[in-house]
């Protein structure tokens, strides 16, 4: 079911100023999509907002059923919690079977069975690891049936290697459900979504699908925050002992190069000679180069800026010419 | 009565030193329980030894010595036994007088006392009518509680006035009460008639029942209250959500998720409000200075507060009749405070 939200909500805590939330979209039948946004972002506050667990103005409706004036028991939205949130005082599978009490459920063992924790039905969340309790509390919130479902950082507190498998559980899950899902982490953003929305300072900066947002950033905060590299283009700025790297706003950028300040593109379409700028559009010099899983990360100054490149292996030589392939590079204005 | 003094000493001795090495092994490989069955047994021969030759002040010393022997023992350096020596003098100055109080009763008058019907029926009304009020205090305490556990704009206001009657001196609280329900205040004097059973009902406070009930709860509600607070703030409101989002309304949230997580603290602010109930005196003495009230045994009797009941004997019969009164009140709040502890550490925090 199609999921439409147009919401705001302004929330004081102690201690701090106001702080406004407000979001137009739509999440469309068995979409996932993701709102990606750092830490203080407003997220989780609006997925909370869409739940019903906080006043709002505006409408939230499933389908075309208006949900707004809907308490959070009656809008058939699941949710999944950074923190699980499991019942600590009733074993797994009566944790599952809560919502017994007010809707058809589905069966807890075969939920538990099919998210492989069946072994832990007798077993109090508190004696559970990060892994199992998310497990058991992804096999809560569907053994109601959502109509859509709201997971809020589901991932954030585990491991690396559970974080990993347990995406592939939630890929399975979200498949054709309707849900949004609020990261602050890019790899699982890109992983999970069909649709990406950005969110900065309580609002929606950019929405697209992910291959928009990590390869056509439309402005220097969304570039940075999913790891492309943002270069200032202002006062020659970019120019280096080989030249001025040239951009008149003809190769199909997304700005005209006239008002661009920034240009971004990501690390791993920077190319790189490692024998020096010969054939490149300048040069850099290696200032740190750390080994990942299969490849090396370079990070690059560039006439002052940093650039970051992928490498297979560490270079030899402290200069390495770089190119920036133009179609991969997206010209900004701030 | 020797079992009752054991019984306390222990709470009193140990619960500061079992916070201090709960989750240590000692040094040595003695298990903590055995270790400290030792000191307390260790403390109590001195201190049985210190009386039996006349010297009970020397115990003061030795156990201040001991506390800091017993963290250089531990490793702990030379902040960490100046700590536990200091820190022990306080628990001297706690202890001490209890202590001695209890030794230096004369055995036979304290079960005399014990026999004496007048002693029994104060001692009676001294767990019933704190019961009462403690009844009260959680029956109202809880949902003020659920109401600042949530917060709301002018929060502040209302604690202040849930924690005003600890800083009210008890006798004004008395006072307080007289002018607030007796005679001339609110409901003072006023007749409720129950139509069916024709049943009529004069409120009054002075020498009443309900006056002590509600002088014993306005200086022990804080207590239901607060401890009831923060039992529903330890709740994480993440898993009242997820509650919610499962289907259940806000009173079925509270039913099965919030209510079976907070039990412990609200039954602790109930025995906590008990105990303090049954120490009152100043309210008390001004308000229902002696009350009628239903006495199994008898039926409808007259008796005094025990707290009140042994300021009287103190003053008409002396220190060593009133001092036997006491130690049984003592044992009866011991018993309280041994309570108080069992619930609210049921999980491991009591050895």
């Amino acid at each position: 079911m199609t999921l439409d939200i147009d919401v705001s909500a302004t929330f004081t805590a102690e201690g701090a100023d106001r702080f406004e939330v407000a979001a137009d979209l739509s999440v469309a039948d068995g979409e996932t999509l993701v709102v990606l946004g750092p830490s203080g972002s407003g997220k989780s506050l609006l997925l909370e907002t869409v739940a019903g667990f906080h006043d709002h103005e505006g409408r939230v409706a499933l389908a075309d059923r208006d949900l707004t004036g809907e308490p959070p028991e009656e809008r058939g939205l699941g949710f999944v919690f950074q923190d699980y949130a499991l019942f600590p005082h009733k074993t797994v599978r009566e944790n599952v079977a809560f919502g017994g009490r007010y809707h058809d459920i589905r069966n807890p063992d075969d939920l538990l069975t099919e998210f492989g924790v069946a072994d832990l039905a007798d077993r109090y969340p508190p004696t559970l690891s990060g892994g199992e309790s998310q497990r058991v509390a992804l096999a809560r919130a569907l053994a109601v049936r959502p109509d859509a479902f709201l997971l809020d950082e589901p991932l954030s507190a585990l491991d690396v290697p559970t974080r990993q498998t347990l995406r592939e559980v939630l890929a399975d899950v979200l498949a054709d459900q309707t849900a949004m899902y609020v990261t602050h982490n890019r790899t699982t953003a890109r992983a999970i979504a069909d649709r990406v929305a950005v969110i900065r300072d309580g609002s929606i900066v950019q929405i697209g699908t992910p291959e928009e947002i990590f390869e056509r950033p439309d402005s220097p905060f969304v570039a940075r925050f999913t790891g492309a590299n943002c270069l200032e283009l202002a006062d020659d700025a970019l120019a280096t002992p080989e030249g001025r790297l040239d951009f008149d706003g003809t190769d199909g950028l997304g700005t005209t190069g006239d008002d661009a300040t920034h240009l971004a593109i990501r690390p791993e379409h920077v190319e790189l000679n490692p024998e020096g700028p010969a054939d490149a559009d300048f040069s850099a010099s290696v200032e740190r180069a750390i080994q990942e899983d299969g490849r090396c990360l370079l990070a690059l100054d560039v006439a002052g800026q940093r650039l970051d490149a992928y490498a297979s292996s560490p270079p030899e030589r402290d200069e390495v010419g770089i190119s920036l392939p133009r179609e991969r590079v997206t010209l900004l204005s701030a | 009565m020797s079992t009752d003094t054991e019984t306390r000493t222990e709470g009193e001795t140990t619960a500061p030193r079992a916070t201090d090495s709960a989750d240590e092994s000692l040094v040595g490989g003695i298990g903590t329980g055995t270790a400290l069955l030792a000191v307390v047994s260790v403390q109590l021969v001195a201190f049985a030894a210190a009386v039996g030759v006349g010297y009970p002040g020397a115990y003061a010393g030795f156990a201040v010595l001991s506390a800091g022997a017993i963290a250089a023992y531990r490793n702990r350096g030379a902040f960490g036994i100046l700590s536990a020596t200091l820190g022990t003098v306080l628990l001297v100055a706690l202890g001490l007088p209890l202590l001695m109080m209890v030794a230096r009763q004369n055995p036979d008058l304290v079960v005399e006392m014990a026999a004496d019907p007048g002693v029994q029926q104060a001692l009676y009304l001294s767990v019933y009518a704190p019961l009462l009020a403690a009844i009260v205090s959680v029956a109202f305490g809880v949902p003020l509680a659920l109401v600042l556990a949530r917060g709301f704009p002018g929060q502040e206001l209302v604690e202040s006035l849930v924690d005003l009657p600890l800083v009210v001196p008890h006798s004004v609280a008395g006072l307080a009460i007289l002018f607030g329900f007796g005679e001339g205040g609110a409901f003072g004097g006023v007749q409720f008639t129950v139509p069916v059973i024709d049943f009529t009902f004069t409120f009054a406070v002075l020498q009443t029942m309900l006056g002590m009930v509600l002088a014993m709860t306005f200086v022990s509600a804080p207590f239901a209250v607060n401890a009831a607070r923060e039992a529903f703030e330890s709740v994480p409101t993440r898993v009242e959500w997820a509650a919610r989002t499962l289907g259940a309304n806000r009173f079925e949230t509270f039913r099965r998720v919030t209510a079976p997580l907070a039990w412990r603290g609200v039954l602790t602010g109930g025995v906590l409000a008990w105990a303090r109930a049954v120490s009152e005196f100043g309210a008390v003495a001004i308000v229902a200075y002696s009350v009628e009230f239903f006495y199994p045994l008898e039926g409808e009797i007259s008796a005094q507060h025990a707290p009140v009941f042994i300021y009287n004997t103190y003053l008409s019969a002396g220190l060593e009749e009133s001092g036997a009164v006491a130690t049984l009140l003592l044992a009866l709040s011991a018993v309280i405070f041994l309570l108080v502890r069992t619930v609210a550490y049921d999980d491991g925090g009591w050895p």
